[in-house]
């Protein structure tokens, strides 16, 4: 009667697929086993079982992860899978949703490979700084494959194909087995001592383990220690090995390696005409250069009227003629407004201007000398005077006119009675002379003389 | 194997930095005539190679160093 505790198929299976997608164990399976009723879809999908002895499981895988699988599966193919489990809710069954599957047995050689691809690529190996240039117009090709097969008869084919100027060489080796990789670095090495301008290294397509000898190591070290540049030519377009990295560069075929090696003999002859095109027209716009520029010169004006060049020089001369007579002729003219000029200053007209304060300081000098002059004789006739007064004043003859008179003897004035040597005798009185005689000397001493 | 005197690739690359240098035109009207004759050789030496060339046969050259001519099995296919 209580109907609530009835699920619907929906509920449950909705139930059911959290608890699937709740688990983390189921979100990352590693399955191993085979395939079984294999259907590729044609949107893509891939749709099959895996089982093995004991159970089985349904798979599906979208068209976006199978695409990138690099095998054909089909019923029985034993192989390695890496998907999530959940549950498909419409038929209500779990089942895994593949992401990544491989054929089983190879998986080892799988991480054989990455783990060498890795250490390559850290030693420098795939380095686009060691790529030798692949020469455009190789002559001698050398190529290492099995003399038989797809390979070598695509590689030559278009090789003569494209080039038949190359000349080819083959040096035949294994290309598969457990031998293959020892004979192929052999024979790399062995083609490093002829004088070859490119080599193709590669096989035709095959399985993963047919391949394998292109993913050894010594082959790879012996591409990358080739003096020749290396074309890696193996298997088809989607099948990678380590010689493709380390080669100087990677063909996806055989014929392609060989479409790469060698240019096409007709784009060569086409290139060479328009070179040839190229080269004469280079050689005529030069010579037109040339040619125009002489042209230019020989129709310049100068070249054509040489006597232009005279014709300059003369008028020149000429007009240098008359700038030297212009000249001239307003220097004089100058000179004589100059003078002129002067003729009609002041200076010219009132030359006396020019002595006038001479003048003046003569005039000056006339005074002050006749000045000079009056005052000197004013002033000696002052000093005479007063030498006159002074002379006066000792005139002995004033004595004379109180009564006194001086005696002469020969001239000479009497003042001791010593003194007289002749009788004669003249004494001189104011108003007139007695002429006398001596008659008698008579010495007397007078107290008051020598008191004097 | 006798080396050759000079490789079809690098008269190829000297005629075209001719052609270059040419097309350029910094070069005098002497030089560019002996730019063109050296061109005009390469030309014509490229040119004669070119078109003289028997298709090669191929060779294989054996373990020992023996050059052998090698004929491709069913080549017609």
């Amino acid at each position: 009667m209580n109907e609530d505790k009835y699920l619907s198929i929906g509920a449950l299976t909705r139930y059911l697929k959290a608890k699937f997608d709740g688990d983390a164990n189921l979100r990352t399976v590693f399955l191993k086993g085979e395939i079984s009723n294999f259907k590729a879809h044609t949107s893509g999908h891939f749709y099959f079982s895996l089982k093995d002895e004991t159970s089985k499981i349904n798979a599906i895988m979208f068209a976006s992860k199978a695409r990138l699988i690099n095998f054909t599966p089909m019923d029985g193919s034993k192989v390695l899978v890496t998907g999530r489990v959940s549950v498909y809710e419409a038929t209500g069954s779990y089942q895994i949703y593949v992401d990544e599957m491989m054929e089983d047995g190879v998986g080892n050689l799988y991480i054989a490979f990455e783990k060498l691809k890795k250490e390559l690529a850290k030693e420098g190996l795939f380095d686009a700084k060691y790529k030798k240039p692949i020469p455009k117009i190789p002559e001698k090709i050398g190529i290492i494959t099995a003399s038989t097969g797809a390979a070598i008869r695509d590689i030559i084919s278009t090789i003569r194909r494209r080039f038949p100027y190359a000349e080819t060489y083959l040096f035949p080796c294994l290309v598969q087995g457990e031998f293959a990789k020892d004979d192929i670095v052999k024979k790399i090495k062995q083609a490093s001592d002829y004088d070859i301008d490119v080599l193709i290294v590669g096989r035709g397509g095959g399985s993963i383990e047919d391949m394998w000898p292109f993913n050894e190591e010594i082959v790879a070290r012996a591409i990358f220690d080739c003096p020749i540049p290396v074309i890696s030519a193996v298997g088809h377009e989607i099948d990678f090995t380590i010689a493709d990295f380390v080669a100087d560069l990677r063909a996806p075929t055989p014929t392609g390696a060989a479409e790469m090696a060698v240019p096409n003999m007709n784009d060569l002859i086409t290139h060479l005409q328009q070179l040839q095109i190229r080269l004469n027209e280079a050689v005529n716009n030069h010579i037109n250069k040339y040619q125009m520029q002489l042209n230019h010169l020989k129709d310049s004006y100068v070249l054509k009227n040489p006597m232009i060049m005279f014709d300059n020089k003369k008028q020149r001369l000429m007009l240098l003629e008359e700038r030297i007579n212009e000249n001239l002729k307003r220097k004089v003219e100058y000179e004589r407004l100059h003078l002129d000029h002067l003729k009609k200053s002041y200076i010219f007209k009132n030359p006396e201007v020019l002595f006038e304060p001479a003048l003046n300081q003569l005039k000056v000098f006339q005074e002050t000398l006749q000045r000079q002059i009056t005052s000197h004789i004013k002033n000696r006739n002052q000093y005479l005077q007063y030498q006159i007064e002074k002379l006066e004043v000792v005139n002995p003859l004033h004595i004379l006119n109180k009564g006194y008179n001086v005696a002469y003897q020969n001239g000479c004035l009497i003042k001791s009675v010593e003194q007289i040597k002749d009788k004669d005798l003249s004494l001189h009185f104011q108003d007139g002379v007695i002429y006398a005689t001596v008659d008698k000397i008579e010495k007397e001493k007078r107290e008051w003389q020598s008191k004097k | 194997m006798a080396k050759q005197e000079v490789k079809f690739e690098d008269k190829m690359k000297e005629l075209e930095n001719i052609i270059s240098e040419l097309e350029n035109g910094e070069i005098d009207l002497d030089q560019s005539i002996e730019k063109y004759t050296r061109a005009m050789k390469l030309v014509k030496e490229c040119n004669e190679k070119l078109k003289s060339v028997e298709e090669q046969v191929s060779k294989m050259v054996t373990e020992d160093g023996t050059i052998e001519d090698f004929e491709m099995e069913n080549s017609q296919q």
